[in-house]
């Protein structure tokens, strides 16, 4: 047994803000108001409807309201539209799919590491799955821990498959993704400025040093054939080798079999592998190979997804705060070292031991987020960064590559356009646009500590690229709809903002887009310009 | 520090308000433009130290190149030519640059750590081995951001078909390479197709809208998003930068009439227009077999359109302030094979340097009697890129951030060769 952590436990919970019956909502406005009143900062006014209505959508589902969405919303004078508009986005398919899309990004990124782990249909329909049917989180992550299943009809064993025979990066990323601890530094010697040492690292790598992907040949997963089908084999046998800090290591030097060891915990009690047990070489492809006599990677899984483990909670907590407040109460996200302390340490506890208690029920949780008033926050304020870190406004985040495509979509009424697009976009998720170019020019916005960065291609590509490929002129898209109206100008820009910047214009955009649209000369270019240049505006290329 | 202090910089802002306010109204066609005057973009020009890094794909032979080694069994049978520098041979196939090696700084002792293709390929524009979660930033993109002028309309880095495929890395798009085919061609979107009235009409509407939410949103990613729009916008004003038709003919007996020549040709033109950053790619040196033939093919090209370079930058004064830079991803074996080839080796092999900051007529390191190994002046990949940065003016101790791990811009355990700067 692995050492109860009980002292954190209790820890947790003891000093734990949250009354019994307080919802986890209110401890978070009560926190992050107390850090105002110590820093004398004064917080941006509640959001307006609109800004709410788009930033749900986009954050929730990973798209903007329809017109008619908008428009309902809008207009609703209820005093809880708010709540049950996120109680429908929850109970949307989307939903899964956008929070699919987020942790792929975190479990794979852009450019995954290994073989095989470029296409993920099999993996990105598990993971959204699990957030629509809400599988608690222990539950789906010890499932990608001990790889269970195949990686196209369960998807959860792709995660591993990416550090097939490199235990040392697996546990890197395993460490960062799942425990927000980062080991890279004690890869070579010990942690310069933390507690952790050298043999920490190669006591958790060694869980991973017996892993070997099999291949079991291709499937179908929904419209993508030839899928391929991997599993997760593991050896009764083989270990990690430790030969000391890179400084003192010498050519020919072999090291030591370092015997797998919980981070900073203790060492794993393993059974004794029963005499004559051996090895194949190899395990034979097409074939599932046998279960180890003991696990060792299921058992680094039950202490890592354990309610007891000091780093698991707190670091779901952070990253999927920071995924709806832009940054993290820890930032950056995945280091929950002693020397990188929380913005709001007791919020961190609450969030945590509320996840606990409510045994990782992450719709909860995201619905506790995004029903706080902290979240609903404007936008508007003198702060200059985009993520501000004492959360006194909105944070303004940019679209990703999907957003994109799929607020794009939207906004242009594609959908009614073509009535196989659900089928295209399933095939290629950046319909109509091409995919390469997408991922190219928007993939990774970002430098390499979080921040939006501006490029030049993805202007190139707005200005002279695709997008005007999804301003179609075909019967029941956008552009059809306000050309072939009979409303006068001012309706039919009405009807523009609300479908793509899902708003009402002010009355000086009005003026100016009429004045713009009704000219005599150029009808269908102007028309054309003016979804332009609402598609590709920057209040479109964020969420704010 | 290296950069010029902002006082000095040509404030494109302070230039522009001049040329907007005949544009007001928005219906005169203005991309806003500050190389509208000639003098004005040499003067922008004369700032600032650039490079450009002639890259030699699949890893050329330094005994068919620099370092030869006549009468070996591991020599091959090219022979020698004397140089300008007394006592210093290269090989026959290079009698131009023969005649060019009192500009040059030649580095026979490199010592490098990835043999492979791919890894050789990212070494070599990074410093660094690839590294499971961190994206490195190449050479190009590095320079960009200390050396690349934010007012200039051209982009900061620039290949022609090239080979380094890491691109920004984590230092994000702002630095991403704007990279031209092997015949020179733009990359896809680059140029407008709308008709200039059209463009300014639209770009009028859009602006409308961009001003009102600037004024709500001070967040600084909406600022970046707006310049970076700009920047596509102005990039129309200079895409004649990268079309040399014009002058080729009057220059192709310098360059060579060659597709490489030709690449050599533009890079010169984007330098002289203050592109920091040039790289020009030439092909085919992966020589497994019939390495003689092979380079016999290649490298009296690329010695021409080098040797043109160089010339041309000489005589236009640019000199001085560019770094031109000669290697591939790995040397190659001295050991022959049984197909006349060479294999891949990284124990010894050759470099080359020529103008800013690097010193002229100097050959450094030595390797064995056969090439085997370094026996004196051995230069890592870590030695290099930090003696590079130094050339041209970067300061070395800059670290980098990838979350909370520093990234040193000189690589961990590489060191600045003194001996190799001017």
């Amino acid at each position: 047994m692995p050492r109860v952590n009980f002292a954190i436990l209790v820890l947790l919970l003891g000093t734990s803000v949250v009354a019994a019956a307080e919802p986890l909502r209110d401890v978070i406005d009560r926190e992050v108001a107390k850090a105002w009143a110590e820093k004398g900062l004064e917080p941006a006014a509640r959001s307006t409807d609109a800004v709410f209505l788009r930033r749900v959508h986009l954050d929730l589902v990973g798209t903007i309201p329809t017109h008619d969405e908008a428009v309902a919303f809008l207009d609703d004078t209820s005093p809880d539209k708010r709540e049950k508009l996120i109680d429908r986005l929850l109970a949307d398919p989307r939903f899964g799919r956008k929070q699919g899309d987020e942790w792929d990004m975190v479990l794979f990124g852009r450019n995954p590491a290994g073989y095989d782990t470029r296409d993920r249909p099999g993996f990105q329909k598990w993971i959204a799955e699990r957030f629509n049917d809400n599988t608690p989180y222990d539950v789906w992550a010890a499932a990608v821990l001990k790889a269970e299943g195949n990686s196209a009809d369960h998807g959860a064993p792709l995660f591993l498959v990416q550090y097939d025979r490199r235990p040392l990066d697996a546990a890197v990323a395993v460490s960062k993704i799942f425990l927000g601890v980062q080991l890279e530094c004690a890869r070579c010697h010990d942690h310069p400025f933390e507690d952790y040492t050298q043999l920490d690292f190669y006591g958790m790598a060694a869980f991973y040093e017996r892993l070997r992907k099999v291949d079991l040949g291709t499937t179908r997963v929904g419209v993508h054939t030839n899928v391929k089908k991997i599993v997760v084999g593991e050896r009764n046998t083989g270990e990690v080798l430790f030969s000391g800090a890179a400084t003192d290591q010498t050519p020919g030097k072999k090291g030591e079999a370092v015997a797998p060891k919980f981070m900073q915990g203790d060492v794993l009690e393993e059974p004794e592998l029963p005499e004559g047990v051996e090895d194949p070489k190899s395990f034979p492809a097409k074939k599932v190979p046998p279960a180890p006599h003991f696990s060792r990677k299921d058992a680094l899984a039950d202490w890592i997804t354990s309610p007891e483990n000091p780093w698991f909670a707190k670091a779901v907590a952070n990253r999927i705060w920071a995924q709806y407040m832009g940054r993290g109460l820890v930032d950056p996200v995945d280091n929950l070292a002693p020397s990188n302390p929380p913005s709001h340490p007791e919020l961190l506890d609450a969030l945590a031991a509320g996840l606990i208690e409510h045994d990782f029920d992450l719709k909860w949780f995201i619905r506790e987020i995004t029903s706080s008033r902290t979240y609903q926050l404007g936008h508007t304020g003198s702060v200059v960064d985009a993520r501000p870190r004492w959360f006194e406004r909105a944070r303004t985040r940019p679209l990703s590559a999907e957003e994109l495509a799929d607020a794009w979509r939207v906004a242009t009424d594609y959908l009614s356009v073509r009535p196989d697009a659900a089928q295209r976009v399933e095939k290629n998720r950046f319909d109509p646009l091409t995919s390469g170019f997408v991922l190219r020019f928007f993939g990774k916005p970002n430098n390499g500590v979080g921040d939006f960065q501006g490029g030049l291609s993805e202007h190139l590509y707005f200005n002279n690229g695709q997008v005007t490929s999804l301003i179609s002129t075909s019967k029941g898209g956008l552009y059809d709809r306000l050309a072939g109206s009979e409303e006068p100008w001012e309706q039919r820009v009405e009807r523009l903002f609300l479908t793509v910047l899902s708003r009402r214009p002010k009355p000086a955009e009005t003026e100016r887009f009429v004045a713009h649209l009704a000219a005599e000369d150029d009808q269908q270019d102007r028309l054309r310009e003016a979804i332009w240049a609402l598609m590709t505006c920057s209040e479109f290329r964020f969420n704010h | 520090m290296t950069h010029c202090p902002t006082h000095e910089h040509l404030s494109r802002r302070s230039l522009l308000k001049g040329t907007l306010a005949t544009a007001a109204g928005g219906t005169v066609l203005n991309l806003g433009s500050l190389f509208n005057s000639k003098a004005v973009a040499e003067a922008a020009a004369r700032q600032g130290k650039r490079c450009i890094l002639l890259w030699l794909n699949g890893g050329a032979s330094q005994f068919e190149t620099f370092d030869m080694k006549v009468g070996q069994e591991t020599g091959g049978p090219f022979r020698p030519i004397q140089t300008k520098l007394p006592g210093v041979e290269v090989c026959e196939l290079m009698p131009r640059i023969a005649g060019m090696t009192d500009d040059l700084c030649v580095v026979r002792s490199m010592r490098t750590s990835q043999i492979d293709h791919p890894g050789g390929i990212h070494l070599m524009h990074t410093g660094y081995s690839k590294t499971t979660g961190i994206r490195y930033p190449e050479l190009g993109a590095v320079v960009g951001k200390y050396l690349g002028n934010p007012d200039l309309d051209l982009p900061s880095f620039v290949k022609i078909a090239s080979n380094g495929d890491t691109g920004a890395g984590f230092l994000g798009p702002r630095f991403a390479p704007f990279s031209l085919n092997h015949s020179g061609r733009l990359p896809s979107f680059s140029k407008s197709n709308l008709d200039p009235a059209l463009e300014s009409r639209r770009h009028a509407l859009r602006s409308f809208l961009e001003e009102t939410y600037a004024e709500e949103h001070p967040a600084e990613t909406s600022k970046m998003h707006r310049e970076a729009y700009d920047q596509a916008r102005r990039l129309q004003n200079v895409l004649d930068v990268f079309d040399a038709e014009e002058e080729w003919p009057r220059y192709k007996d310098m360059y060579g009439d060659s597709l490489v020549g030709k690449r050599c040709l533009i890079a010169r033109r984007l330098v002289e227009s203050g592109v920091p950053f040039v790289e020009v790619g030439q092909s085919g040196y992966d020589t497994h077999a019939d390495n003689f033939s092979g380079h016999k093919s290649r490298v009296p090209t690329m010695d021409h359109a080098w040797s043109g370079l160089l010339t041309d930058l000489k005589q236009r004064g640019l000199f001085d302030d560019t770094l031109v830079i000669w290697m591939g991803e790995i040397g190659r074996t001295p050991r022959i094979n049984n197909r006349s080839g060479r294999d891949h080796y990284v124990r010894a092999w050759s470099t080359a340097l020529a103008g800013a900051g690097v010193k002229r007529g100097y050959v450094h390191g030595k390797t064995d009697e056969k090439g085997y190994d370094v026996v004196d002046g051995k230069v890592t990949e870590g030695d290099f890129f930090g003696t590079v940065y130094k050339a041209l003016g970067i300061d070395t101790e800059i670290q980098h951030y990838v979350g909370i791990r520093p990234i040193p811009i000189t690589p961990f355990g590489g060191e600045v060769k003194d001996e190799l700067l001017a």
